[in-house]
């Protein structure tokens, strides 16, 4: 076979499948598009649609429940980050840097709450908390956040101790600093940006949350177990406008994420202590 | 520091992660494997030991053969997905220089966006009065909406493809990101086309990353009980909404807690396969 020919053929062939990776993201974001022309359109259909409106924006800012159920998930989402930070943290250096028999299955066990389907934590949580005959409140609705949002600022964290090694704690130390100021001087420096990112990435997971939150959940909503009961009286045109704005909450926490964590991020600094 | 030399007392800093995943973890779902033996008196759990409710799973066929349409459903969707995600993830790490980390951020925002919009999303497009149909009659192309788009294994099978695709995407585009680019220029200079490449060498370089993703997406797709209930009519009733409504309407906990634990039990066969596969964390929590 001739040359050209073939380099023709290779040619055509990656069109093909640029044209076909353009299929995947046309069906990727078609969607996300309607619900954002929808939320601005003043009528239902989207054939003869005419005109722009922010009414439905301006009814959202109306609705009390509405607003009271997003403060509740800004709640929810910032105190189960809180604990989950803590926990992970903890937990990260526990299972990167101490053996100890049974890790794989511990490791197992704390990334369950996030690969398990939702709806077989949401249970157990649930039979637990009647069988102690607590009543569904924000204070379990938090339970559920805690449980799912510690496995991934663990293993986010996780993924950056075990990239760093353990050298510069050990060269801290030889230098003399305790484990407090090692930790204080030179980790906690180093890991700032992943710290950043995994919380985000909690809240970004915590915010949308509703399969486990749904059985928690009493009359103490948050925003999604909310708007899910609004789609039992079929989508209004207030459901496409408070989507838009979680669409846009939630782009712009990933635009910020992504500033915190990946390889680009690993800029280390460590803290100079005072003299 | 080093793992060699872990005294007992580096132990102690295990205790909160450890309570956490005693309270939230291992409690709840070994109370829930003792529930299932358990039976329901008039409105009450009876603390009597019983294999009644694992008895009427497989005695009654109704139940197996919801299951059984919902794993072959689920395969389906993992299918799919696979199919759009595998050559989005080939394309982005052979085909494209300029722009590729954009590229990235495209493939994987849709992960982090919220769930019940996308849910929105595809009711919008699928209904009766939805995009779809609207566009069709306006068209002229029909003159009664297609019924065959919403409340149907089709719409449940769509949506959660469209759900998963990022979930493939990302394992699968890891693999093949960690394929040493020389390796294809040896089969290229063996003689090799692209298409005897892709199956003899990058294909099974990237077949880990492609098993996690297909686990995960059918993982995913199994376990789901909103979108078959927004979607699904029906038709489309999958086993989590089976389990779903013995804690609603039926109100029977131990038997649902039984069927929580079949797909348990599902899911950690499944996942404990192909960890020896591919990796369990997929990549998602890895930055």
């Amino acid at each position: 076979m001739s040359r050209p020919a073939a380099s023709l053929r290779r040619w055509e062939r990656g069109i093909g499948l640029k044209a076909y990776g353009l299929l995947v993201y046309f069906f990727l974001y078609f969607p996300l598009l309607i619900v954002l022309v929808f939320s601005f359109s003043p009528t239902k259909t989207i054939v003869g649609i005419s005109g722009f409106t922010l009414k439905w924006y301006l009814e959202l800012f109306k609705d009390q429940n509405l607003l009271t159920a997003f403060f509740h998930t800004l709640i929810i989402g910032v105190g189960a980050v809180g604990i989950a930070i803590v926990l992970g943290l903890a937990g990260a250096f526990f299972v990167s840097r101490v053996s100890f028999p049974g890790k794989s299955v511990f490791r197992t066990l704390v990334l369950l709450p996030y690969i398990l389907p939702g709806i077989l934590m949401g249970i157990s949580l649930l039979v637990v908390i009647k069988a102690l005959n607590i009543p569904l409140s924000p204070f379990t609705v938090l339970l559920g956040h805690v449980s799912f949002t510690v496995p991934v600022v663990m293993f986010q964290i996780m993924s950056r101790i075990a990239r760093m090694g353990p050298n510069y704690q050990t060269a801290a130390m030889d230098l003399g600093a305790n484990p407090v100021q090692t930790f204080w001087y030179v980790t906690l420096p180093m890991i700032r940006t992943a710290l950043i990112g995994a919380a985000l990435l909690a809240f970004t997971v915590s915010f949308d949350e509703i399969v486990i939150s749904y059985f928690l959940t009493g009359t103490w909503m948050t925003l999604p177990v909310f708007i899910y009961g609004m789609m039992r009286y079929g989508l209004s045109p207030k459901v496409y406008a408070i989507s838009t704005i979680i669409l846009f909450l939630s782009l712009a926490l990933i635009m910020l994420m992504s500033r915190y964590t990946g390889r680009s991020a690993e800029v280390y600094r460590v803290r100079r202590p005072r003299e | 520091m080093g793992e060699r030399y872990s005294p007992p007392r580096s132990l102690l800093r295990g205790i909160p992660i450890t309570i956490w995943m005693l309270c939230l973890v291992a409690v709840p779902l070994g109370y829930t494997f003792l529930i299932s033996f358990f039976q329901v008196e008039g409105m009450q759990i009876a603390a009597k030991l019983t294999l009644k409710n694992y008895g009427l799973f497989f005695t009654d066929p109704m139940y197996s053969r919801i299951l059984l349409k919902s794993m072959l459903l689920a395969l389906a969707i993992a299918s799919l997905s696979i199919l759009a995600g595998y050559p989005l993830a080939y394309m982005l790490s052979f085909r494209v220089r300029r722009g590729k980390q954009a590229l990235f951020m495209l493939s994987i925002i849709p992960l982090w966006v919220s769930y019940l919009v996308r849910i929105i999303a595809w009711r919008t497009i699928l209904g009766n009065k939805g995009v779809i149909n609207s566009a069709l009659t306006a068209l002229g192309f029909i003159k009664e909406p297609l019924e065959f788009l919403l409340y149907n294994r089709f719409a449940v099978a769509v949506t959660l493809t469209y759900i998963c695709i990022p979930f493939v995407f990302i394992p699968v585009y890891t693999a093949l990101e960690k394929i040493p680019r020389n390796i294809m220029e040896a089969a290229s200079d063996l003689g090799a086309g692209e298409l005897r490449t892709l199956l003899n060498v990058v294909l099974p370089l990237s077949l880990p990353g492609l098993i996690t993703g297909f686990i995960f997406a059918f993982i995913i797709a199994l376990g789901d009980y909103i979108i078959p209930q927004q979607l699904g009519g029906t038709q489309g009733i999958m086993f989590g909404n089976l389990i779903w409504s013995q804690f609603g309407f039926a109100f029977n906990w131990p038997f649902g807690a039984a069927l929580s634990f079949i797909l348990l039990a599902i899911s950690v066969t499944i996942l404990g396969l192909t960890s020896r596969f591919g990796s369990t964390e997929g990549g998602f929590l890895n930055e």
